[in-house]
Parts: structure tokens; C-alpha cells; sequence
């Protein structure tokens, strides 16, 4: 599980064990309520209204799209330019050198393919993937069962504070992790 | 699953059409009638092209309120059932079709060259397209085309309708077959449709891609109507709960996705035209180039495209009720003038024209549309309150 050597890069914390989506994004909405920051939530599947209910901002990798877009456009324009009309011009059927129309194809494909991949790119830095053997809290995480982490470097961590809240909220277990 | 975005109150209003829309609906229409009159008695060639271009962009939005119809049917979405019957509603002008293009058929010798039976016999190339451009045929087309949208809208907006008063779920799932059937009909004729109506103008040109091309401005700007259909009921207080911001968001992305795709359509016709450069395809695209019509051609490619693009792009952008009323206006805008753009050249190539005829005859329309709209709303709810994928609806939810 953790790094044998060295100091573990997973933080240490709190977590609970919650059965259902309801109670999980009820408990979710409590520690933000209580002035949690840091938590994480933990489910199998995406749920609805989780991202508001743990205070997640939304991501910059639309900008980091629309960025790389608009730099594989230029790029697109700045090859089809320097190819076409100044390194070795080429005569097609006596239209001008920069022939704008001919050139949107490869310029529209470069906008596109900087953009995809410079997208994927800031996924895994922004995730910080891949991940090489996180921690396990349980295994029944990817299955059907819920979890909040609590770090505890979180705002106003207390052991005790956490886990009356996690009990009150209903959790099934509750158990120190690193995650 | 109990959702935190299906408590709120669910309500829907009678729809009492305002005494503001009902001016606005017989005015427009009795405009549009005394243009078309004084057209008539003096000015026929003005008239004419003035009468395509309004019915043309008027069956759009309605046909793609049909088309929106069908593809939610078809692939059994569920966000869209509460929004449904607002696009159920636009179809309403569809009966419409069959009597405006009847209506035209009376003018067409003024519009379509290729019914003057001169001007055929000096061109062998029409004289060879006459076994498909001769009016007996057009006729039964046009009839196939106004009859078959017709017979879908009353199949498929029926069994909606009747699910209302009856509450059968199994209506929906009645509802798939014809739609599939709808695609592959609509995707043929309306081809044939706008094939006959505008590229027919210019019966010497054609262009491989122009089915396509009259779609994608037909679906671009029904859902830009769409939106603002959407905004209009839920401003009104009509309906409360049933239609959120969140499927105002999703017709937005839609809007966006099909304003790309009406660039990628026009482009891919401008551009083989551009460079294969034969003098007869080429042909459409000077006449564009020229006089006043240079502006337009670039104004398309501006206001129909990069301006809405970008003012779509953000997720604030389709979220914001203000900032989406004046991108479909736009929208809109553009589409009445994309299809003035593939008509007037024809008629005058070195000046543009527009003027009372064109104000008449599109107030006209408008005026129609908006009548055949409120009819239907007054007698049926604004929301099929009885689809059994309501609740999916009722809980969409956009993620970030």
C-alpha cells in the first residue's frame, strides 16, 4: 500500500464509511457546513450536486482547452503559411500562394488536436494521475458503498469533533486512513 | 433516488395568450396579407421571392421543432420530456406547409426559370434535367413532402397529446417507430424540398451538399426558437418547476453544437466549389461576391458563426437568460438572412433589394406561426405532465 521508504506522499486522516448516496452527500454538505475544506468524497459513480455539496470550483482545463485551441490554430496558419508561401511556394491551379480556404482544413485539425490533447494533459496533472497504488480505505469503495476523507490538515481537525460528525451523519464505519 | 432539484413546486398555468400577442399575431398577419395583395396587383417579381424566402424560414422552425420531437423519441431522452411539448408546439405551423407551398406553386413561374418552357428549349442542360425539374412532378414532391410532415406531427404530437388525457405510458414507447420512420423521410424529401424551392432557382447550378445545408440552418435556428420559446414560458411564471435552467443549458449546447455544424456544412460547399473552380458550380458563389452581396457572404460567416460560437462558448454564457434572448435573436436574424442570401442574388446580382415586401411578407409568417402556436397552447398544457420519464426530467441536473 504505502511507500515502504520515504515519507508517504498520501495525507493521514479520518475516514467514514457511509451505504447510500443521500447519506453521503448529506454528510458532504455537513463538514462544508462545519467548515471542512479539504475533504474528499468517494464513490463509485458521479453523483449529482457532490461537486457543490464538497465546494469543488470548477476546473481551468476548459480555459487550458480554449488556450491550446487557439494556439494550434495560429500554429496551423503559421505552418500552412511558411510552407505554402514562403519556404517553397507552390502554384496550384494559379490561385494565390496563401490561399485562406485550402489552408481551414489543416488549421481546423491543429486547433483540434492541440486542443484534445492538451486537454487529456492537464486531467492527469490537474488529478495528479496516474496514481501508482493509492492507499485502500475499502474495497467495497468501487462497488457500492460511500466514503468522506478528513485530512488532518483540514481546518480545525479534531479527532473527536470529526468523528461525532461522521457518526451523526450516519456512517456505517469509521476508521483512521491515509488516502 | 430522492433529488435536492425535484422539490421545488411543480405548477402549470392555462396558457392565456396576452393581448399584446394577440395584436402583435393578427397585425402581423393582416401586414401580410396587404403586402401580398399590393404585391400581387403590382409588383409580382418583388413579391414572389419575398413570399420563398419568409415561408421557407418559417417551415424551418417548425420543422425542426418536429425533428427535436423525433430525436428525443428516438432516443428515449429523458431530460427533454418536460420541454417536449414546446417543440410539439412549433409543429403546429406545420399544416401550414402544405397550404403556403400550394400558395407558391401559383407564383412559380415567376421564381423558377426551368418552368419557362423557352427558356428550357434554348438550354440543353435544363432540357436534360426536365425529366425531374417539370411541374407535374414538383408538385406531387411538394405534396409527398407537406402531406408526410403532416401525418408524422399528428402521429407523433398526438400520442403525446392523448397520453396527457390518458396517462398511457405505453404512448411513449409508440412514439419510437414513427420517429425513426420521420428521420429517414424527413432526411430525404426536405433535401428534395429545399432542393426544389431554392437551389431550383438557379437551375443551371447545383451543389451536392444542399439538403444538408438548408438542415443545418433549419436546426440551428429552431433551437435558437427553442430557447427562446423556453425563456418566454418560464418568465411568464406558466409553467414553474417543469422547465429549469438546467434544460435551457442543454438546448444551449445544442444550439452551439449545430451552429458548428452549419459552419462545417457551409464551409465544405464553399470550399470544394472554391477549388475544383468549375466555371458552372463556381457560378453561385460570384454571384455572392459582388456589389452589396460580398458584405452579406462575410456577414454570414461572422454573425452566423464566430459571434455565436464564442458568445456560446462559456457555461455562464448558456446559463445566462439575457445573454442567450440576444444570441438566438441573432441566430434567428441570420437564418432569415442566410436564406435571402441563397434567393435575392438570383433576381438582382448587382444591387440588394429589401424593402416593404420583404417586412410584409416575413410579419406575415411570423404572424402565422405565432397564431398556430397560441392556438395549440390554449387547448393543450404547456408540459406533457403525464410522460412516464417525467421525473428524469425533473431531475436533470447539468454537471460542471
Amino acid at each position: 500500500m504505502a511507500n515502504a521508504s520515504g515519507p508517504s506522499k498520501f495525507k493521514m486522516g479520518v475516514a467514514a464509511i457511509y451505504d447510500s448516496e443521500e447519506k453521503v452527500l448529506h454528510a458532504a454538505k455537513s463538514f462544508y457546513a462545519q467548515g471542512f475544506r479539504k475533504f474528499d468524497a468517494i464513490s463509485p459513480y458521479p453523483i449529482h450536486g457532490m461537486e457543490e455539496a464538497c465546494g469543488i470550483k470548477r476546473s481551468m482545463i476548459p480555459w487550458v482547452t480554449f488556450g491550446a485551441g487557439a494556439v494550434g490554430l495560429t500554429c496551423g496558419l503559421l505552418l500552412t503559411w511558411w510552407t505554402s508561401a514562403v519556404n517553397w511556394p507552390i502554384n496550384v491551379g494559379g490561385k494565390p500562394y496563401f490561399s485562406l480556404p485550402a489552408f481551414i482544413p489543416i488549421v481546423f485539425e491543429l486547433t483540434i488536436l492541440f486542443a484534445a490533447h492538451s486537454s487529456v494533459a492537464a486531467l492527469f496533472v490537474l488529478c495528479g494521475l496516474p496514481k501508482k497504488q493509492p492507499p485502500v480505505i475499502d474495497l467495497d469503495l468501487t462497488c457500492h458503498k460511500f466514503a468522506i476523507f478528513v485530512p488532518e490538515e483540514d481546518f480545525g481537525f479534531e479527532f473527536q469533533k470529526v468523528e461525532a460528525l461522521m457518526k451523526s451523519t450516519g456512517a456505517e464505519s469509521i476508521k483512521k486512513t491515509e488516502f | 433516488m430522492a433529488n435536492q432539484h425535484a422539490k421545488t413546486d411543480l405548477q402549470v398555468a392555462p396558457f392565456i395568450p396576452s393581448q399584446g400577442l394577440k395584436t402583435f399575431a393578427f397585425s402581423a398577419i393582416g401586414i401580410g396579407l396587404i403586402g401580398l395583395c399590393i404585391g400581387l396587383l403590382q409588383n409580382p417579381e418583388r413579391v414572389w421571392p419575398a413570399y420563398l424566402t419568409a415561408f421557407f424560414f418559417v417551415s424551418c422552425l417548425s420543422l425542426g421543432g418536429l425533428f427535436f420531437t423525433a430525436i428525443n423519441h428516438l432516443t428515449n431522452a429523458g431530460w427533454s420530456a418536460s420541454i417536449r411539448r414546446m417543440s410539439e408546439g412549433m409543429t403546429s405551423f406545420v399544416p401550414m406547409i402544405l397550404v403556403g407551398s400550394l400558395i407558391l406553386l401559383f407564383g412559380a413561374k415567376n421564381l423558377y426559370p426551368w418552368m419557362n418552357a423557352d427558356v428550357v428549349a434554348d438550354n440543353e442542360v435544363l432540357a436534360g434535367k426536365s425529366a425531374y425539374l417539370n411541374i407535374p412532378f414538383m408538385v406531387i414532391r411538394i405534396l409527398v413532402f407537406a402531406c408526410g410532415m403532416w401525418i408524422f406531427r399528428n402521429i407523433m404530437v398526438g400520442n403525446s397529446l392523448k397520453q396527457d388525457k390518458t396517462g398511457d405510458d405505453g404512448l411513449t414507447a409508440k412514439s419510437v417507430k414513427p420517429s425513426i420512420a420521420f428521420i429517414l423521410f424527413f432526411a430525404i424529401t426536405f433535401s428534395l424540398f429545399s432542393v426544389d424551392l431554392l437551389m431550383s432557382l438557379m437551375p443551371m447550378w447545383y451543389s451536392t451538399i444542399f439538403g444538408i445545408y438548408a438542415f443545418s440552418g433549419l436546426f440551428q435556428s429552431s433551437l435558437a426558437f427553442l430557447i427562446l420559446l423556453l425563456i418566454y414560458v418560464k418568465r411568464n411564471n406558466l409553467v414553474s418547476g417543469y422547465i429549469t435552467i438546467e434544460h435551457i443549458h442543454d438546448c444551449a449546447k445544442f444550439l452551439k453544437g449545430f451552429t458548428v455544424f452549419w459552419a462545417y456544412i457551409a464551409f465544405s460547399q464553399f470550399m470544394l466549389i472554391w477549388y475544383a473552380n468549375i466555371p458552372e458550380e463556381t457560378e453561385f458563389y460570384l454571384m455572392r461576391s459582388h456589389f452589396g452581396w460580398m458584405s452579406i457572404s462575410i456577414g454570414l460567416l461572422i454573425f452566423k458563426f464566430i459571434v455565436p460560437f464564442l458568445a456560446l462558448l462559456p457555461r455562464w454564457a448558456k446559463r445566462t437568460e439575457n445573454h442567450l434572448v440576444a444570441v438566438c435573436m441573432l441566430i434567428l436574424a441570420m437564418q432569415y438572412v442566410d436564406i435571402y442570401w441563397i434567393v435575392y442574388p438570383n433576381f438582382n446580382d448587382n444591387h440588394l433589394v429589401f424593402g416593404f415586401y420583404e417586412v410584409a411578407l416575413l410579419l406575415g409568417f411570423l404572424g402565422l406561426f405565432v397564431l398556430s402556436m397560441m392556438k395549440f397552447f390554449q387547448k393543450n398544457s404547456l408540459v406533457a405532465i403525464k410522460d412516464p420519464r417525467m421525473q428524469e426530467a425533473l431531475s436533470h441536473h447539468v454537471t460542471y
